[in-house]
């Protein structure tokens, strides 16, 4: 799994303080920690600073750059602020994060990545948002997205699509078509295109004592259709735990077991049965309610767990 | 060519809710109300029969309301200053329960002495709605539950940011509850686990989804309340609860029902419009699953009976 470390984001209070304080050893230490918990990746999302980008960008990417070794993926909807993050980086090819297919963005950012040799990550949206029906997205990056790569002349092993994780908290019906989504994708174009999600949208607005397990039950499912690349959040020691116990097929706990069955169900497109589970676990149990969850079987609530 | 009508057999069905207690049941009630128990999508008599028909409340107020529509206040007359005989006249326009709302200005011990004045006036069982502000309603309702024990209230209305000292006066004193939530379907569950966690069985909550009024976002109302329903046939258990429905206090509040003047001169006659407004709200959320249908105009009252009426003769 390669992880696209998600921890420099302006979302976060630590992160908005160090930024006004241009903290460089703030952002040094965090990217060198998430680099060591198996980062292969950083993504910087620092908004689109639409005032002082000029500064903020090469700052940003000077400061990583300094300590870790790893591509840089540049977050934010400021084309300005992406072409000055790609004129400032050194070691490695950057990622831009993202395009989409609405015109104005995919006329712009494919274009900026060609020129500069980045990737792209581009989501499959259009101009009438996010489709719920996996086909409706699968199209948009056959339709759109991939001629549109073709026609400028992009290396297409340099795209990544981003089929958008939506929350299971409120938007629930989109979580089984994401699925299917990304497995299909795989089949859109040959050579198959590389794939990446944000993992952690799929618990937003969820209570933070619940987001780790959604969002893990949901990886596992994910890595059962095939899913290598994703923006996460590094030090999430369990999430970690089920990406090596299911890369390498490891059944010697009752929960590498089960983790190991949601992804083989997912893969084989069937449904995890309750008879996979033994119920009197409790952690089995919580684990067979997030996935009744997330196929839209059960109707979510905050406090689902106790239902 | 015969054509075989395809049925849907469910593994969930719906709670039944009962409301209000006879003498026999340990309150004073003439008779009580059961809805709920339904075991398909509404109406669908090919598979199933509706085992309770919606029933209609009517809302009453413990003070004649200064803000409801002058059309209101003329069918129901003087009898708006005096909740008794309100009760006893909207039992005779056909209500099969009473909805009481307090205001702000009722004292805990005013409140009692209404409650109490309403159940010696009707032998329908009662709904009791606080004024709708957390602290009042929790003063005002804990003594109305003491006073009326075993009488099968619903106490209402309870909300996420206050529902625990409602609920725990009704598991005290053996009344059911009114969960109220904004046309979400999230929170809706959210509320009823909350509430059953607290002990209180579930056959003794109804869900309020929250509707709107015909024109003002009762789509978004009726399909929240579809989408419960489906869940709680597929086997959600704490989605299985019969719904409650204020199609009255939302039509109402509709420019369209609630004033005849300054409004354009296409909009017609206003007592037929606004009756209409009234019926046609109701009638969607009939129609969507409900099963008490809390009602303001006599004649809507009427309306809707005959229409559910119509719905439920096979």
């Amino acid at each position: 799994m390669y992880i696209i470390g998600e921890n420099i984001h302006i979302i976060s209070e630590k992160v908005k303080e160090a930024l006004t304080n241009r903290d460089r050893e703030f952002f040094m230490d965090l990217a060198v920690r998430q680099v060591e918990a198996g980062a292969k990746a950083v993504d910087i999302n620092l908004g689109p600073r639409k005032k002082d980008w000029a500064e903020v960008f090469p700052w940003i990417v000077e400061t990583v750059e300094t300590v870790v070794d790893v591509p840089l993926s540049i977050d934010t909807t400021n084309v300005d602020g992406m072409e000055a993050a790609l004129k400032t980086i050194k070691k490695n090819q950057a990622i831009l994060n993202s395009t989409s297919a609405e015109p104005e963005r995919l006329e712009k950012i494919p274009a900026l990545a060609k020129k500069y040799n980045a990737k792209v990550i581009a989501l499959t949206m259009g101009t009438s948002g996010i489709p719920v029906e996996a086909d409706a997205r699968v199209n948009i990056a056959v339709e759109t997205l991939i001629p549109h790569m073709m026609e400028i002349g992009f290396n297409m092993s340099d795209l990544i699509i981003d089929p958008l994780v939506l929350t299971t908290s409120g938007c629930q019906q989109y979580c089984p078509h994401l699925i299917e989504t990304v497995r299909m994708l795989q089949y859109a174009w040959d050579p198959a295109p590389q794939i990446s999600v944000g993992l952690s949208n799929v618990s937003n607005a969820v209570p933070n004592e619940n987001r780790p397990l959604i969002n893990r039950v949901y990886l596992s499912m994910l890595m059962g259709v095939g899913l290598q690349m994703m923006i996460a959040n590094p030090f999430d020691k369990e999430q970690n735990d089920v990406i090596k116990w299911i890369e390498s097929k490891d059944m010697s706990t009752p929960l590498a077991r089960i983790y190991n069955k949601i992804a083989e169900r997912t893969a084989n497109s069937e449904e995890p049965q309750i008879e996979d589970f033994d119920l009197k676990d409790p952690d089995q149990s919580a684990i067979w309610k997030t996935t009744q969850i997330l196929l839209n079987k059960v109707i979510y609530a905050d406090a689902y767990l106790n239902n | 060519m015969p054509i075989e009508i395809p049925k849907d057999k469910w593994p969930g069905s719906i709670k039944k809710v009962t409301l209000g207690a006879t003498s026999a049941e340990g309150g004073t009630r003439a008779k009580s109300v059961t809805v709920g128990g339904e075991t398909t999508l509404p109406y669908l008599h090919f598979e199933a029969p509706t085992p309770n028909k919606p029933v209609i409340a009517i809302e009453i107020k413990s003070h004649r309301p200064d803000d409801w529509s002058p059309l209101l206040g003329e069918v129901w007359g003087d009898a708006m200053n005096d909740p008794a005989q309100w009760a006893k006249k909207a039992e005779e326009a056909g209500a099969d329960i009473i909805v009481l709302a307090l205001t702000l200005a009722d004292s805990p011990e005013d409140a009692v002495r209404i409650v109490k004045s309403v159940l010696a006036a009707t032998g329908l069982p009662l709904i009791v709605w606080g004024p709708g502000q957390a602290e009042k309603d929790n003063d005002l309702l804990v003594p109305i539950a003491e006073a009326t024990k075993g009488e099968k209230l619903m106490l209402g209305i309870c909300e996420d940011k206050n529902y625990r000292t409602i609920v725990a006066t009704a598991m005290a004193n053996g009344h059911v509850i009114q969960a109220r939530t904004p046309m979400d379907v999230n929170l809706a569950k959210q509320l009823n686990i909350l509430i059953t966690d607290m002990g209180l069985p579930a056959d003794r909550i109804m869900m309020d989804p929250t509707t709107g009024a015909l024109g003002y976002g009762i789509e978004y109302g009726y399909s929240v309340m579809e989408r419960l329903r489906l869940a709680a046939l597929q086997g959600d258990s704490m989605t299985q609860l019969p719904m409650i429905v204020t199609p009255g206090f939302e039509a109402w509040k509709a420019k369209e029902s609630k004033v005849g003047d300054g409004v354009p001169e296409a909009w017609g006659d206003w007592k037929f419009r606004a009756i209409h407004w009234e019926t046609l709200t109701a009638v969607a959320l009939v129609e969507s699953g409900a099963d008490i249908i809390v009602l303001r105009h006599p004649e809507s009252v009427k309306r809707v009976k005959e229409t559910i009426e119509e719905l439920i003769a096979v």
